[in-house]
């Protein structure tokens, strides 16, 4: 980061203008990059920045590569930037990636792996291969979310719920109940994961009521687990990590 | 004298598109001869093969699937069985137009370029045997209509400092008429005009006006931001249309630059989010209406002017109808740009009306800000760039509307020569409210909704009225940016009188395009793009 922000400078770095590089990437980040990364980089439609792991190279040429170029496949847009600014703004990433604030999770994993099952957790949630289709895939969690989210998630599970997992309720004119996700639809028709039936196509014009629960069908474990136990979990999800990127 | 004449016969027989074809068009609906059908710019056929009985009939005829990876955004021209389309980012091929199969493919090979909103182009022109195309390196080219061989090829802009052209050009007399893109990397946007036959610049006319020029002093002229006007956008990417009788070519302007923070450019910004009435001989501008003064949410007026003589309050008059992105419907005397009528068309939050001189009365706290202000519309405006049609039949005027919001953000532009200088990323689509689309019909003559047909998500392409009292339009829009891959991509053909929905087919790729329209043997044909293919319809 320094070398970077040097490099950007063209002069021989110092704290302050380290700083100054920072602030200045943080301006830049606000206005162009939290609508997606949420404020601060802890993640909204796009992936949180602070957990010091990026899927697309974590080298800064390949922070400023895929901030300049966009990321291909994804809804990382090319940017444009001058080449200074594109260094501020790998020089804030790089300071929020190991913020204070994100300490890494310190409890049991083992154990948390063992909670995760006796709790039943596996019925909704995929893991790894093994798990249910009613929640998110949490095989690679610890990449996607910083320790204090995931804990957030558990005891308060309602409290950031992503649209594709607003449940969908449905009433046919036939009378029968459909309850799911909605994988897709348009003007006229709608493709749901039914909890219950699967794949579904329905047409609007059959239905007959259509209402979507935008909370989580997730159960809080507030005040049903011990802070320990909550801990281990939470370390168990935080080693749900992608594996690193072999160096180039 | 007789070999003479059979000569002359044969030499007729290749499609020359004479001025005196372009002013004409009307005369010759089998085909489509400028980008918006006619120097009017209604989008509108007279051919009524295709009527309300039997569009449910309607077949495709043919698919032309492009190698190219970008979407097309292209209206074909067609002259006398010929289609000329070009292929994104800079390409044209020259197609069968009874059943698609390629004639010519001009590749052009380019350089490192600069555009905001992927590498597209909106269609050639056609003038003698000449097909034109600007591309996104900056340049105009002439092509051989017959091979498609280069003719000449002229920069009109520097490409490195971000200037593309995305637009299809007009032929207007022997002049081609091009607009510049670019308003998303400070440029000083302009209007040109080329010699058909030796790519020479014939004028300029500079769209943010530089020191002596009249409307300078709507820029600051001194202090800190004396040169914020030559960086100060007005980008002119989407054609315009042409008076004859008034030799006036009107065109649409787009946003000052920076987009979204309008701290560096205290004034109104002329001539941005204008439209331009220009002398076709001279480019001298005649008058101008600004839409939107010193505009912060990037509103270009890059609307199509449609040209309609018809009565006003009793006195017959030459008008344009102009839906402008803000979400105000405007009536405009294109004798004079004087401001008729100004009126919501769809939900805006910025301003209380449009006062009687045509400007409009802005409510407070509507600008971007640093932690971000919901404005409606959304930045992507409640019209854009697709075309709007009118129907002498119906006397409706037509057009597709985002009913939309967004959250606009205010940073800090720095402006480097080639690089993004806007200010900030506004968010739209949100997932609380992403909002949705329609094809609406308006009174043209008061601004009042007669009918809408709503989509769930917002369409990116225009409508097209016929003579048999269709409407085609499409909903190839997407719901959020997250599912930006399963837009759905549904053309369509409505009732013109009511909105109906008469036919429809699943295009399954991204339409961000507009209808037309044209006759070949016998048939009516319907051409649509999605995705990177062209779509041609026609009855069994």
């Amino acid at each position: 980061m320094l070398a970077a922000a040097n490099f950007a400078a063209g002069q021989p770095g110092s704290s302050p203008s380290n700083d100054a590089e920072r602030a200045a990437g943080e301006k830049i980040f606000r206005s162009h990059c939290a609508s997606c990364h949420g404020l601060n980089g802890v993640g909204g439609s796009g992936p949180s920045l602070t957990t010091g792991i990026f899927y697309h190279g974590s080298t800064d040429t390949d922070l400023y590569r895929n901030i300049s170029e966009g990321i291909p496949g994804t809804a990382m847009p090319d940017q444009f930037f001058s080449s200074a600014q594109l260094w501020q703004i790998v020089a804030y990433v790089r300071s929020i990636s190991s913020h204070p604030l994100q300490p890494r999770a310190t409890g049991d994993a083992a154990h948390g792996a063992q909670l995760f099952r006796a709790n039943g957790c596996l019925q909704c949630h995929l893991v790894r291969g093994e798990g249910g289709v009613r929640g998110p895939d949490l095989s690679l969690i610890g990449s996607q979310r910083s320790p204090a989210y995931l804990r957030e998630s558990i005891v308060d599970p309602g409290k950031v719920v992503a649209p594709e997992y607003w449940v969908a309720k449905i009433v046919t004119k036939d009378g029968s109940r459909r309850t799911g996700f909605i994988l897709n639809q348009d003007s006229y028709s709608l493709q749901l994961l039914d909890f219950d039936a699967g794949l579904r196509m329905l047409q609007r014009s059959d239905m007959k009521d259509f209402g979507i629960d935008r909370g989580s069908i997730m159960p809080s474990y507030k005040g049903k687990m011990s802070e320990g136990d909550l801990d281990d979990l939470v370390a168990f999800l935080a080693s749900l990590e992608r594996p690193r990127e072999i160096p180039k | 004298m007789k070999l003479i004449l059979l000569l002359g016969t044969i030499g007729a027989l290749w499609s020359q598109v004479s001025y005196e074809r372009l002013l004409k068009s009307a005369a010759e609906p089998h085909n489509w001869l400028t980008y918006s059908g006619s120097y009017r710019s209604w989008r509108y056929s007279t051919l009524d093969q295709i009527n309300r009985d039997n569009v449910s009939a309607l077949r495709v005829a043919w698919v032309k699937q492009m190698p190219t990876s970008h979407r097309i955004e292209a209206t074909p021209i067609v002259v006398d069985g010929i289609m000329y389309v070009s292929e994104p980012p800079s390409n044209v091929f020259a197609l069968d137009a009874a059943t698609g199969r390629p004639y010519w493919h001009y590749k052009r090979s380019l350089p490192a370029y600069n555009v905001c909103c992927d590498a597209v182009n909106r269609g050639v022109a056609v003038s003698g045997d000449r097909v034109f195309v600007g591309t996104v390196d900056a340049h105009l080219v002439a092509l051989s209509a017959k091979t498609g061989a280069v003719l000449w090829d002229v920069p009109v802009a520097d490409p490195k400092t971000g200037y593309s052209v995305t637009g299809a050009p007009l032929i207007v007399k022997d002049m081609v008429i091009t607009g510049i893109a670019g308003g998303e990397y400070g440029i000083r946007g302009f209007l040109d005009a080329y010699d058909a036959r030796t790519g020479e610049r014939r004028w300029r006319f500079n769209t943010i006006p530089g020191p002596g020029e009249k409307g300078h002093e709507t820029w600051p002229t001194k202090g800190p931001h004396a040169d914020a006007w030559k960086q100060g956008g007005g980008s002119t990417w989407v054609t315009g249309s042409f008076d004859p009788e008034l030799n006036l070519i009107i065109w649409g302007v787009g946003n000052p630059s920076p987009d979204w923070n309008a701290d560096v450019r205290p004034g109104d910004n002329l001539y941005s989010d204008s439209a331009i009435a220009l002398d076709a001989d001279t480019g001298k501008l005649r008058w101008h209406y600004q839409f939107v003064p010193h505009d912060s949410h990037d509103w270009d007026a890059v609307q199509v002017p449609v040209l309609v003589d018809s009565d006003w309050h009793g006195r017959s008059r030459k008008l344009i109808y102009w839906a402008h992105r803000s979400g105000f419907y405007y009536v405009l005397d294109r004798t004079s740009g004087e401001f008729l009528l100004g009126k919501p068309f769809a939900k805006q939050t910025w301003a209380t009306e449009i006062d009687s001189k045509g400007r409009p009365i802005n409510l407070p706290n509507t600008e971007p800000t640093v932690e971000g202000n919901v404005v409606w519309p959304g930045v992507q405006g409640a019209t854009n760039w697709y075309s709007p049609s009118y129907s002498p039949l119906t006397g409706l005027f037509y057009l597709t509307v985002w009913e939309n919001k967004g959250f606009y953000l205010k940073g800090e532009p720095k402006y480097t020569p080639g690089n993004r200088y806007v200010g900030s990323v506004p968010d739209i689509d949100m997932a609380d409210d992403p909002g949705y689309g329609a094809i609406r019909a308006l009174n043209p003559k008061t601004g009042e909704m007669v009918w809408e047909h709503r989509t769930f998500t917002k369409p990116w392409s225009g409508v097209m009225a016929t003579g048999s009292n269709l409407l085609f339009g499409a909903n190839g829009g997407w719901l959020n940016r997250s599912a930006r891959e399963d837009s759905e991509a549904y053309f369509f053909a409505l009732d013109a009188q009511n909105g109906k929905e008469l036919w429809r087919i699943n295009l399954g790729g991204t339409m961000a395009s507009n209808p037309m329209t044209y006759m070949i043997s016998g048939k009516q044909m319907v051409t649509m793009a999605a995705g990177s293919a062209l779509f041609t319809f026609a009855l069994p």
